[in-house]
Protein backbone atom coordinates (compact mmCIF):
# COMPACT_ATOMS: atom_id res chain seq x y z
CA UNK A 1 0.00 0.00 0.00
CA UNK A 2 1.21 3.08 -0.86
CA UNK A 3 1.79 5.62 1.62
CA UNK A 4 1.24 9.07 1.23
CA UNK A 5 3.16 11.52 3.84
CA UNK A 6 2.33 15.13 3.61
CA UNK A 7 4.10 16.21 6.70
CA UNK A 8 7.21 15.33 4.60
CA UNK A 9 5.48 15.60 0.98
CA UNK A 10 6.81 11.81 0.49
CA UNK A 11 5.19 9.49 -1.36
CA UNK A 12 6.66 5.81 -0.90
CA UNK A 13 5.80 3.07 -3.36
CA UNK A 14 6.31 -0.39 -3.57
CA UNK A 15 6.89 -2.64 -6.57
CA UNK A 16 7.42 -6.16 -6.06
CA UNK A 17 9.32 -8.58 -9.44
CA UNK A 18 7.79 -11.53 -9.62
CA UNK A 19 8.57 -14.71 -11.88
CA UNK A 20 9.83 -18.21 -12.00
CA UNK A 21 12.98 -19.70 -10.57
CA UNK A 22 16.00 -18.04 -12.15
CA UNK A 23 14.38 -15.94 -14.49
CA UNK A 24 16.35 -12.72 -13.92
CA UNK A 25 14.33 -10.95 -11.00
CA UNK A 26 17.42 -10.09 -8.48
CA UNK A 27 19.71 -9.41 -12.07
CA UNK A 28 17.29 -6.45 -12.44
CA UNK A 29 18.04 -5.08 -9.11
CA UNK A 30 21.63 -5.67 -9.50
CA UNK A 31 21.33 -3.60 -12.83
CA UNK A 32 19.39 -0.82 -11.05
CA UNK A 33 21.45 -0.38 -8.39
CA UNK A 34 24.39 -0.50 -10.67
CA UNK A 35 23.60 1.60 -13.20
CA UNK A 36 20.66 4.06 -12.34
CA UNK A 37 21.65 7.82 -12.09
CA UNK A 38 20.89 9.43 -8.93
CA UNK A 39 21.58 12.23 -6.55
CA UNK A 40 23.91 11.29 -4.08
CA UNK A 41 21.39 10.05 -1.19
CA UNK A 42 18.97 8.86 -3.42
CA UNK A 43 19.70 5.69 -3.85
CA UNK A 44 19.99 2.96 -0.79
CA UNK A 45 21.58 -0.69 -0.42
CA UNK A 46 20.88 -3.65 -2.12
CA UNK A 47 20.21 -6.01 0.66
CA UNK A 48 19.68 -9.54 -0.57
CA UNK A 49 18.86 -12.13 1.62
CA UNK A 50 20.06 -15.37 -0.24
CA UNK A 51 21.18 -18.81 -0.09
CA UNK A 52 24.88 -20.00 0.05
CA UNK A 53 24.14 -20.39 -3.73
CA UNK A 54 22.68 -16.59 -4.50
CA UNK A 55 19.10 -18.34 -4.72
CA UNK A 56 16.90 -15.73 -3.20
CA UNK A 57 15.63 -16.98 -0.02
CA UNK A 58 13.27 -13.99 0.99
CA UNK A 59 13.43 -10.94 -0.97
CA UNK A 60 16.05 -8.54 -2.11
CA UNK A 61 15.56 -5.04 -1.69
CA UNK A 62 16.09 -1.85 -3.33
CA UNK A 63 15.13 1.73 -2.00
CA UNK A 64 15.21 3.96 -4.57
CA UNK A 65 13.99 8.01 -4.73
CA UNK A 66 12.84 9.15 -8.48
CA UNK A 67 13.18 13.08 -9.15
CA UNK A 68 11.12 15.03 -7.21
CA UNK A 69 7.94 16.02 -8.94
CA UNK A 70 6.15 19.17 -7.94
CA UNK A 71 7.75 19.24 -4.50
CA UNK A 72 6.64 15.58 -4.14
CA UNK A 73 9.47 13.11 -2.97
CA UNK A 74 8.97 10.08 -4.51
CA UNK A 75 10.25 7.31 -3.37
CA UNK A 76 10.17 3.27 -4.91
CA UNK A 77 10.99 0.01 -2.46
CA UNK A 78 11.52 -2.19 -5.14
CA UNK A 79 11.41 -6.09 -4.23
CA UNK A 80 12.33 -9.72 -5.77
CA UNK A 81 10.77 -12.54 -4.17
CA UNK A 82 12.11 -15.88 -4.39
CA UNK A 83 11.42 -17.99 -7.56
CA UNK A 84 11.53 -21.33 -6.02
CA UNK A 85 8.17 -23.24 -5.85
CA UNK A 86 8.77 -24.23 -2.35
CA UNK A 87 9.13 -20.66 -1.13
CA UNK A 88 5.59 -19.66 -1.75
CA UNK A 89 4.55 -18.64 2.19
CA UNK A 90 7.65 -15.42 1.55
CA UNK A 91 5.92 -14.73 -1.67
CA UNK A 92 3.06 -14.37 -0.02
CA UNK A 93 4.79 -12.02 2.85
CA UNK A 94 6.53 -9.82 0.19
CA UNK A 95 3.47 -9.00 -1.35
CA UNK A 96 1.71 -7.24 1.57
CA UNK A 97 1.17 -3.67 0.51
CA UNK A 98 2.76 -4.15 -2.93
CA UNK A 99 1.39 -1.58 -5.61
CA UNK A 100 2.44 -2.58 -8.54
CA UNK A 101 4.36 -5.67 -9.86
CA UNK A 102 6.96 -6.37 -12.70
CA UNK A 103 6.31 -10.15 -13.84
CA UNK A 104 9.49 -11.53 -15.20
CA UNK A 105 9.15 -14.18 -17.71
CA UNK A 106 12.00 -16.53 -18.75
CA UNK A 107 12.16 -16.15 -22.67
CA UNK A 108 13.36 -19.74 -23.06
CA UNK A 109 10.81 -22.56 -24.72
CA UNK A 110 11.49 -25.06 -21.88
CA UNK A 111 10.18 -22.53 -19.08
CA UNK A 112 7.14 -21.58 -20.65
CA UNK A 113 5.18 -23.76 -18.45
CA UNK A 114 6.80 -22.26 -15.61
CA UNK A 115 6.45 -18.78 -16.56
CA UNK A 116 2.75 -19.46 -16.71
CA UNK A 117 2.59 -21.63 -13.12
CA UNK A 118 4.27 -18.65 -12.00
CA UNK A 119 1.90 -15.97 -13.10
CA UNK A 120 -1.36 -18.19 -12.04
CA UNK A 121 0.47 -18.35 -8.33
CA UNK A 122 1.03 -14.44 -8.45
CA UNK A 123 -2.79 -14.43 -8.88
CA UNK A 124 -3.64 -16.38 -6.32
CA UNK A 125 -1.10 -15.10 -4.08
CA UNK A 126 -2.79 -11.88 -4.14
CA UNK A 127 -5.88 -12.88 -3.61
CA UNK A 128 -4.29 -13.75 -0.15
CA UNK A 129 -3.26 -10.34 0.24
CA UNK A 130 -6.59 -9.55 -0.41
CA UNK A 131 -5.69 -7.59 -3.85
CA UNK A 132 -6.78 -8.81 -6.89
CA UNK A 133 -4.28 -8.72 -10.21
CA UNK A 134 -6.85 -6.80 -12.24
CA UNK A 135 -6.60 -3.48 -9.95
CA UNK A 136 -3.05 -3.17 -9.69
CA UNK A 137 -0.28 -2.18 -12.07
CA UNK A 138 1.89 -4.37 -13.46
CA UNK A 139 4.33 -4.80 -16.37
CA UNK A 140 5.50 -7.83 -18.39
CA UNK A 141 9.72 -8.22 -18.77
CA UNK A 142 10.45 -11.15 -21.63
CA UNK A 143 14.03 -11.75 -20.39
CA UNK A 144 17.14 -13.31 -21.17
CA UNK A 145 16.11 -12.95 -25.13
CA UNK A 146 19.80 -13.25 -26.22
CA UNK A 147 19.86 -16.88 -25.66
CA UNK A 148 19.41 -19.80 -28.31
CA UNK A 149 15.81 -21.26 -28.03
CA UNK A 150 13.72 -18.65 -27.20
CA UNK A 151 9.72 -18.35 -27.63
CA UNK A 152 9.06 -15.48 -30.59
CA UNK A 153 7.75 -12.60 -28.53
CA UNK A 154 4.33 -12.85 -30.07
CA UNK A 155 3.52 -16.21 -28.39
CA UNK A 156 4.91 -15.15 -24.79
CA UNK A 157 1.88 -12.33 -25.22
CA UNK A 158 -0.56 -14.58 -26.30
CA UNK A 159 0.53 -16.67 -23.19
CA UNK A 160 1.14 -13.76 -20.44
CA UNK A 161 -0.68 -10.69 -22.12
CA UNK A 162 -4.19 -12.46 -23.74
CA UNK A 163 -6.19 -10.85 -21.22
CA UNK A 164 -8.95 -8.07 -21.86
CA UNK A 165 -6.70 -5.47 -20.89
CA UNK A 166 -3.08 -5.80 -22.49
CA UNK A 167 -0.43 -4.49 -20.09
CA UNK A 168 3.23 -3.02 -21.41
CA UNK A 169 5.71 -5.65 -22.04
CA UNK A 170 8.94 -5.72 -22.66
CA UNK A 171 11.68 -7.53 -24.17
CA UNK A 172 15.27 -7.29 -22.08
CA UNK A 173 18.54 -9.28 -21.65
CA UNK A 174 18.85 -8.34 -17.75
CA UNK A 175 22.58 -9.17 -17.51
CA UNK A 176 23.67 -6.14 -19.72
CA UNK A 177 21.04 -3.98 -18.35
CA UNK A 178 18.99 -4.07 -22.27
CA UNK A 179 15.02 -3.57 -21.23
CA UNK A 180 15.67 -3.12 -17.34
CA UNK A 181 14.98 0.49 -17.07
CA UNK A 182 12.44 0.46 -19.73
CA UNK A 183 10.69 -1.92 -17.58
CA UNK A 184 11.31 0.27 -14.40
CA UNK A 185 9.86 3.33 -15.63
CA UNK A 186 7.22 1.91 -17.15
CA UNK A 187 5.91 0.54 -14.04
CA UNK A 188 6.65 3.76 -12.03
CA UNK A 189 4.72 5.75 -14.89
CA UNK A 190 1.54 3.14 -14.04
CA UNK A 191 1.70 3.56 -10.19
CA UNK A 192 2.28 7.57 -10.35
CA UNK A 193 -0.58 7.89 -12.92
CA UNK A 194 -2.93 5.71 -10.89
CA UNK A 195 -2.12 7.20 -7.75
CA UNK A 196 -2.43 10.82 -8.84
CA UNK A 197 -5.71 9.95 -10.60
CA UNK A 198 -6.99 8.48 -7.53
CA UNK A 199 -5.15 10.91 -4.84
CA UNK A 200 -5.11 8.49 -2.19
CA UNK A 201 -4.50 4.69 -2.41
CA UNK A 202 -7.80 3.24 -2.07
CA UNK A 203 -7.13 -0.71 -1.70
CA UNK A 204 -10.10 -1.89 0.73
CA UNK A 205 -11.08 -5.34 1.95
CA UNK B 1 -12.37 -2.76 7.06
CA UNK B 2 -9.63 -0.73 5.49
CA UNK B 3 -6.69 -2.66 4.25
CA UNK B 4 -4.86 0.45 3.84
CA UNK B 5 -3.06 3.50 6.01
CA UNK B 6 -4.86 6.95 5.94
CA UNK B 7 -2.77 9.78 4.07
CA UNK B 8 -1.32 10.97 6.90
CA UNK B 9 -1.00 14.97 7.55
CA UNK B 10 1.95 17.04 10.22
CA UNK B 11 -0.79 16.96 13.03
CA UNK B 12 -0.79 12.64 12.60
CA UNK B 13 3.02 12.76 12.10
CA UNK B 14 3.63 15.14 15.13
CA UNK B 15 1.09 13.02 17.29
CA UNK B 16 3.10 10.10 16.70
CA UNK B 17 6.69 11.81 17.30
CA UNK B 18 5.44 13.00 20.27
CA UNK B 19 5.08 9.51 21.54
CA UNK B 20 7.82 8.27 20.17
CA UNK B 21 9.85 11.49 21.75
CA UNK B 22 8.74 10.51 25.19
CA UNK B 23 9.11 6.75 24.59
CA UNK B 24 12.60 7.34 24.26
CA UNK B 25 13.17 9.36 27.07
CA UNK B 26 11.36 6.91 29.45
CA UNK B 27 13.47 4.23 28.11
CA UNK B 28 16.84 5.57 26.97
CA UNK B 29 16.29 3.37 23.53
CA UNK B 30 18.44 4.25 20.68
CA UNK B 31 15.54 5.02 18.41
CA UNK B 32 11.97 4.59 17.81
CA UNK B 33 10.27 3.97 14.09
CA UNK B 34 6.91 3.35 13.14
CA UNK B 35 6.36 1.06 10.25
CA UNK B 36 4.36 -0.17 8.05
CA UNK B 37 3.65 -3.91 7.52
CA UNK B 38 4.69 -3.84 4.01
CA UNK B 39 7.68 -2.55 4.98
CA UNK B 40 7.99 1.28 4.71
CA UNK B 41 9.21 4.02 7.62
CA UNK B 42 5.95 6.12 8.55
CA UNK B 43 8.22 8.08 11.07
CA UNK B 44 10.96 8.19 13.44
CA UNK B 45 12.45 9.32 16.96
CA UNK B 46 15.99 9.34 18.19
CA UNK B 47 19.58 8.20 16.26
CA UNK B 48 19.84 8.09 12.66
CA UNK B 49 22.50 8.70 11.57
CA UNK B 50 24.32 5.24 13.21
CA UNK B 51 21.66 3.49 11.31
CA UNK B 52 19.70 2.83 7.47
CA UNK B 53 16.17 3.08 8.82
CA UNK B 54 14.87 2.29 5.41
CA UNK B 55 16.39 -1.05 5.10
CA UNK B 56 15.76 -1.47 9.05
CA UNK B 57 12.35 -0.61 7.81
CA UNK B 58 12.21 -3.28 5.24
CA UNK B 59 13.63 -5.83 7.06
CA UNK B 60 11.81 -5.85 10.57
CA UNK B 61 8.04 -5.80 9.16
CA UNK B 62 9.31 -8.57 6.82
CA UNK B 63 10.97 -10.16 10.16
CA UNK B 64 7.85 -9.69 11.78
CA UNK B 65 5.74 -11.13 9.42
CA UNK B 66 7.65 -14.03 9.17
CA UNK B 67 7.09 -14.80 12.54
CA UNK B 68 3.16 -13.93 12.24
CA UNK B 69 3.20 -17.15 9.93
CA UNK B 70 5.21 -18.73 11.92
CA UNK B 71 2.58 -18.38 14.92
CA UNK B 72 -0.57 -19.03 13.22
CA UNK B 73 1.98 -22.48 12.25
CA UNK B 74 1.74 -23.18 16.04
CA UNK B 75 -1.90 -22.76 15.86
CA UNK B 76 -1.17 -18.88 17.66
CA UNK B 77 -3.29 -16.23 16.55
CA UNK B 78 0.14 -14.00 16.49
CA UNK B 79 3.10 -13.30 18.11
CA UNK B 80 2.47 -9.82 19.14
CA UNK B 81 6.18 -8.69 19.27
CA UNK B 82 9.40 -10.04 18.34
CA UNK B 83 12.95 -9.40 20.27
CA UNK B 84 16.25 -9.76 19.05
CA UNK B 85 18.74 -9.57 21.39
CA UNK B 86 22.36 -8.47 20.50
CA UNK B 87 25.89 -8.10 21.93
CA UNK B 88 25.77 -4.33 22.07
CA UNK B 89 22.43 -3.14 20.41
CA UNK B 90 18.97 -4.83 20.46
CA UNK B 91 15.87 -4.34 18.54
CA UNK B 92 12.29 -5.10 19.62
CA UNK B 93 9.43 -4.75 17.54
CA UNK B 94 5.87 -4.70 18.66
CA UNK B 95 2.22 -4.40 16.60
CA UNK B 96 0.63 -1.44 16.96
CA UNK B 97 -2.49 -1.82 14.75
CA UNK B 98 -3.60 -3.89 11.77
CA UNK B 99 -1.24 -2.38 9.43
CA UNK B 100 1.70 -0.57 11.56
CA UNK B 101 4.42 -1.78 13.70
CA UNK B 102 6.85 -0.47 16.24
CA UNK B 103 10.35 -0.65 16.05
CA UNK B 104 12.83 0.21 18.86
CA UNK B 105 16.44 -0.37 18.92
CA UNK B 106 18.27 0.00 22.25
CA UNK B 107 21.47 -0.21 24.06
CA UNK B 108 21.62 -3.97 25.13
CA UNK B 109 22.37 -3.04 28.54
CA UNK B 110 19.37 -1.37 29.07
CA UNK B 111 16.32 -4.09 30.22
CA UNK B 112 14.02 -5.77 27.45
CA UNK B 113 11.88 -5.73 30.59
CA UNK B 114 11.29 -1.86 30.94
CA UNK B 115 11.20 -1.75 27.06
CA UNK B 116 8.21 -3.81 27.05
CA UNK B 117 6.80 -1.99 29.53
CA UNK B 118 6.98 1.65 28.19
CA UNK B 119 6.04 0.25 24.02
CA UNK B 120 2.44 -0.70 24.98
CA UNK B 121 1.01 2.85 26.03
CA UNK B 122 3.02 4.13 23.21
CA UNK B 123 1.55 2.04 20.39
CA UNK B 124 -1.59 2.61 22.13
CA UNK B 125 -1.34 6.54 21.86
CA UNK B 126 0.33 6.15 17.99
CA UNK B 127 -3.05 3.48 17.01
CA UNK B 128 -5.24 6.19 18.58
CA UNK B 129 -3.53 8.89 16.16
CA UNK B 130 -3.96 6.52 13.23
CA UNK B 131 -7.68 5.49 14.14
CA UNK B 132 -7.77 9.30 13.85
CA UNK B 133 -6.82 9.61 10.90
CA UNK B 134 -8.24 7.28 9.24
CA UNK B 135 -11.83 8.22 11.16
CA UNK B 136 -10.79 12.30 9.86
CA UNK B 137 -12.26 11.23 6.26
CA UNK B 138 -11.67 7.62 4.79
CA UNK B 139 -12.50 8.68 2.18
CA UNK B 140 -10.72 12.01 1.10
CA UNK B 141 -7.46 11.96 -0.18
CA UNK B 142 -4.75 15.09 -0.90
CA UNK B 143 -5.20 16.77 -4.00
CA UNK B 144 -2.03 15.58 -6.04
CA UNK B 145 -4.05 16.97 -9.65
CA UNK B 146 -0.60 19.43 -9.29
CA UNK B 147 1.57 16.69 -9.60
CA UNK B 148 1.85 16.30 -14.10
CA UNK B 149 2.51 12.64 -15.52
CA UNK B 150 3.78 14.05 -17.62
CA UNK B 151 7.10 14.98 -16.05
CA UNK B 152 7.27 11.36 -14.94
CA UNK B 153 8.50 10.45 -18.79
CA UNK B 154 11.74 9.29 -17.15
CA UNK B 155 11.62 8.58 -13.90
CA UNK B 156 14.57 6.52 -13.65
CA UNK B 157 17.88 7.48 -16.42
CA UNK B 158 20.45 5.03 -17.04
CA UNK B 159 23.85 5.93 -16.86
CA UNK B 160 25.68 5.82 -19.76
Amino acid sequence: MAILNAATKEIQLKVVYYGPAMCGKTTNLVQVHKRVQTAPGNKGRLVSLATNSDRTLFFDFLPIEAKTIKGFKTKFQLYTVPGQVIYNATRQLVLRGVDGVVFVADSQYSKMAENVESFQNLEDNLRTVNLNLADIPYVLQYNKRDLDGVAPVEYMEFLLNSREVQVPSFSATAHDCTGVFETLNAISRALLTKFINQGTPQYTA
Amino acid sequence: MTTTLPPLNETDINGMDSALGEFLKQTDATTALVIDKGGFMITHKGDARRFDLTTIAALASGAYMANETIANLVHETKFTSVYQQGENQSMFVNCIDEHCLMVVIFASRLSVGAIKYFAAPTAEKIADQLRSAQERDPEAGFDLSALNVADTESLFRKRA
